[in-house]
């Protein structure tokens, strides 16, 4: 019985000393540093209501990260994909997730579905080979709104954009700062 | 009843004394894996020579094209698919009785596969770009495993096996952890 102890235990060891692998995970990522892919429309900071806050994107295939990277042949993907959210305050210490319907969203390019947070979608443009992308989010109430990309990343300056590839083709994941934002990662507008 | 008990007692022994010496004198067993090739769609052979009372050596042999391993490995689940092992290896019964005994092996692999990384292709005249190349990988390993075995008429064996390892050389492309897990059928002559 003593004997069948010592083998559980060794066996168990074993069991354990296997965990420590790094085997499973993602091989099929690619990641990027370049800036300013998306942008805040030029505005003053302060709307009116019943006017839509514009978020653009337009970029080249061939992006510069140091040396010039074709992001399509890399890809093979015709959308990337961004997140943004916009709040709007209640008070002092509390924001509200601001929801408006998909067919709200003025789409001029590109494609956008409205959640919690809008999911923008860069479409490819084969005739001068960008991404493009192009969306008003509509202002319908007065108040002090706030705008932010952080919702599916890490960072707080910068949006993350994720290419759709076809299946068994690489992913790029592109980190791009954003101008325009505070300290603390946010838009903020006024709407009267 | 106590006479009865020391009868079946001394039968029970020499019947195990019988089956020992009958086992003992067959020096060689085939096995094949059942559950690996039912279950990773890999084909696993073994063979094993017994040197003495207690001690056995052998290899096992096996090929693997599981769908699963090869659907993972192209969407990029994983970098490697192991192919091939070669593993000697050395026994230890743990136990007295020849016909249904606990082991301990060491074992050494020769393993390899394909492997897939992520390459930026540089042409000066031409923009970058990234793709994935694939090639081979060979390694060498070193693990243990422990395993139970029983033999019915004498000749037919049932092995339950369960070992892990390590490989040692080319661990940038080839699986961290070797395992051998098996239940093999055999037969010993």
């Amino acid at each position: 019985m003593k004997k069948l102890q010592y083998i559980v235990l060794i066996a168990v060891t074993l069991l354990l000393s296997s965990c420590n692998t790094d085997d499973d995970g993602f091989y099929n990522n690619v990641f990027a540093d370049i800036p300013n892919l998306v942008a805040i429309n030029a505005h003053p900071a302060v709307y009116t209501v019943g006017e839509k806050l514009y978020i653009s994107a337009d970029f080249s295939r061939y992006l510069n990260d140091g040396a010039l990277l074709d992001i399509f042949q890399t890809t093979g993907a015709t959308q990337f994909a961004f997140s943004y959210v916009i709040e709007k305050q209640i008070n002092a210490t509390t924001w509200d997730i601001v929801s408006v319907s998909d067919s709200q969203l003025d789409i001029v390019k590109g494609d956008a579905q409205n959640g919690s947070y809008v999911y923008g979608i860069c479409e490819y443009n084969s005739v001068d080979e960008t991404y493009e992308y192009r969306v008003g989010f509509p202002l319908l109430a007065a108040g002090t709104y706030r705008l932010s990309f952080g919702y599916n990343s890490s960072s707080n300056n910068s949006v993350e954009l994720r290419s759709l590839s076809p299946a068994t083709r690489l992913i790029l994941n592109i980190n791009s700062l954003v101008s325009g934002l505070n300290t603390d990662g946010y838009y903020n507008f006024t709407v009267n | 009843m106590k006479k009865l008990f020391c009868l079946f007692f001394l039968l029970s022994l020499a019947s195990q004394a019988q089956e020992n010496t009958v086992l003992a004198s067959k020096k060689n067993e085939f096995r094949v894996d059942v559950l690996s090739a039912l279950v990773y769609t890999k084909a696993s052979l073994s063979y094993e020579r017994f040197i003495g009372k207690d001690w056995s050596t052998g290899f096992n042999v096996n090929f693997s094209n599981s769908n699963k391993l090869n659907e993972d490995f192209i969407n990029g689940y994983r970098n490697n698919v192991p192919k091939f092992e070669f593993n000697p290896y050395v026994r230890y019964a743990l136990s007295k009785s020849k016909s249904r005994y606990y082991f301990a092996e060491v074992f050494g692999s020769y393993n390899g596969g394909d492997y897939k990384e992520i390459i930026r292709i540089t042409d000066m005249a031409l923009p970058d770009y990234y793709t994935t190349k694939k090639s081979k990988y060979t390694d060498f390993g070193l693990g243990g495993s422990l395993g139970y075995k029983m033999y019915f008429k004498d000749s037919i064996a049932l092995e339950f096996l369960v070992g892990f390892g390590s490989n040692l050389t080319n661990k940038k492309k080839s699986p961290d952890v070797i395992s051998r897990v098996g239940l093999n059928l055999g037969y010993r002559f």
